[in-house]
């Protein structure tokens, strides 16, 4: 079973629209969501999560149409982090255990309780009081204290110090172990999706621009990087972006396939590839 | 529907606290005013809810949880009659209670009247507050909040010059609050946006 399928949804706003997007996550899996500000990364989140009605396609998430009756009970394997949006600033993070409790069917006190000792978080000081990574951190024990099988997460890493990052990297690894659990997680981080994910989708100004297993996309694209000289050498097909080296070298994003078997290239990062790709420097 | 109201609970308990202070104060005063005063104010709590869920963006984060519109919405209007059915109920034992020292028995009908009135005044208020939010629906808000008081306060005083209301009016009102409620919860379920 996929974990997520959205298959041609179109949403226009005006001036930006996701267009035709078809994701596909399957079930066990860790897929980033990289893109922008304002590429569409949240839009696609609330489309999933039925919070915004598409004007075309279809979302599907664990197996269910978001659209029918069926998705409230589905909301419940769902554990969301949301950039941006918080609980009331007067609660305090024993009286959000209370409401959620009264919230999940299968709330566990004790892993919340866990993890709250686990992030250093107190139990009763006001949410206005705590910092960015505090609030994260917050959302985030809320999100695994239901026992969900599909984890959303909307920019989950960001303001958290190096160290707790990497802690939470490694929660979310923990939560994949059971082979029907998953993950979405959209992030500017782009060093903690290579880590964490099996596969990256990137938006676009609203568009899925690819869709790929890391591995996959790692062993596909490679970074020369040479003279003008040895550039204009290769074939104009097989070059993604480039943009200007140093000493007036060139270095490019290149498809292994489409170059001569000898050439020496780098390995080329996601995030190499993301920025070749936005870009869009090829001429 | 129970987690929200909790959490509204929670959110609002340092107000609540100071509205029961001021029920102590206005039960040794007595008089009409006082409860529509307070009942008026109790009205208001879902408003000062719906506030504080805008500023933190909780309606989207609600949007991911189990909870449907419905849930959400209906939560605003008991909160409401919660805070109001509790405040009145709150006023009724103290005032009893201060009653040994003025000798000037609760009016049951005066409240009755006062609740029903801060019914409705959720009733017109809160699909306006839905579809606008706080700050946009302020005005509008303000306006009806001020007449339902200004005619509930009228109503109580002449009510107050008689031994009772009488209770063709009761009913008429209680007819009229059941009303409005029943149409004015499915339209804020059809004007409730998340913010």
């Amino acid at each position: 079973m996929n974990a997520i399928e959205l298959s041609h949804i179109q949403k226009s706003f005006g001036e930006f629209a996701i267009r035709d997007l078809n994701l596909t996550v399957p079930s066990g899996t860790i897929c980033g969501l990289v893109g922008e500000n304002g590429a569409g990364k949240s839009t696609t989140i609330r489309l999933l999560m039925n919070a915004l009605r598409p004007d075309g396609g279809t979302a599907r998430v664990l197996g269910v149409d978001v659209t029918t009756p069926e998705f409230r009970a589905v909301k419940e394997d769902v554990g969301v982090v949301l950039d941006e949006a918080y609980y009331p600033e007067t609660l305090t993070a024993v009286q959000v255990g209370k409401v959620m409790a009264g919230t999940y069917r299968r709330w566990d006190q004790g892993t919340y309780d866990g993890f709250l000792r686990r992030f250093d978080l107190p139990g009763k000081k006001p949410f206005k009081d705590f910092s960015r990574g505090m609030k994260m951190k917050l959302a985030i024990a809320v999100a695994l204290s239901h026992q969900p099988k599909l984890l959303i997460l909307d920019e989950a890493t960001s303001g958290l110090d190096p160290i707790v990052r990497d802690e939470v990297l490694d929660i979310f690894n923990e939560f994949t172990r059971e082979e029907d659990h998953s993950i979405l997680i959209s992030s500017h981080i782009v060093s903690d999706l290579e880590k964490l994910c099996d596969y990256i989708a990137f938006l676009h100004k609203g568009q899925l621009l690819f869709f790929d297993g890391k591995d996959q996309l790692l062993e596909t694209y490679g970074v020369f990087a040479g003279t003008a000289e040895q550039m204009g050498s290769l074939r104009e097909e097989a070059v993604v972006g480039r943009e200007a080296g140093g000493c007036g070298g060139v270095r490019a994003l290149v498809r292994r396939d489409g170059v001569p078997a000898g050439l020496e290239l780098e390995r080329a990062t996601v995030e190499d590839i993301i920025l070749f790709m936005v870009k869009g420097a090829k001429k | 529907m129970k987690a929200l109201i909790l959490k509204d609970f929670y959110v609002l308990w340092k107000q609540m606290r100071m509205i029961m202070l001021i029920l102590i104060l206005m039960s040794v005063v007595g008089g009409v005013f006082n409860s529509v005063f307070v009942t008026v104010w109790c009205s208001m709590l879902p408003f000062t809810a719906i506030a504080y869920d805008e500023r933190s963006h909780w309606n989207q984060l609600a949007a991911m949880m189990p909870y449907s519109k419905r849930d959400i919405v209906l939560s605003k209007y008991a909160l409401g009659w919660l805070s109001m059915a509790a405040a009145i109920v709150l006023s009724l034992v103290f005032q009893t209670a201060a009653a040994v020292f003025t000798h000037e028995a609760p009016a049951l009908s005066t409240w009755a009247v006062s609740f029903l009135g801060g019914v409705m005044a959720l009733d017109f208020t809160l699909p306006m507050v839905f579809r606008f939010g706080v700050e946009k629906g302020r005005w509008g808000f303000m306006i009806i909040v001020f007449g339902v008081a200004l005619l509930g306060g009228a109503a109580a005083g002449m009510a107050e010059e008689l031994p009772g209301v009488p209770v063709p009016v009761l009913a008429l009102l209680l007819l009229a609050a059941a009303v409005a409620t029943a149409v004015s919860i499915p339209l804020s379920m059809k004007l409730y946006q998340v913010n």
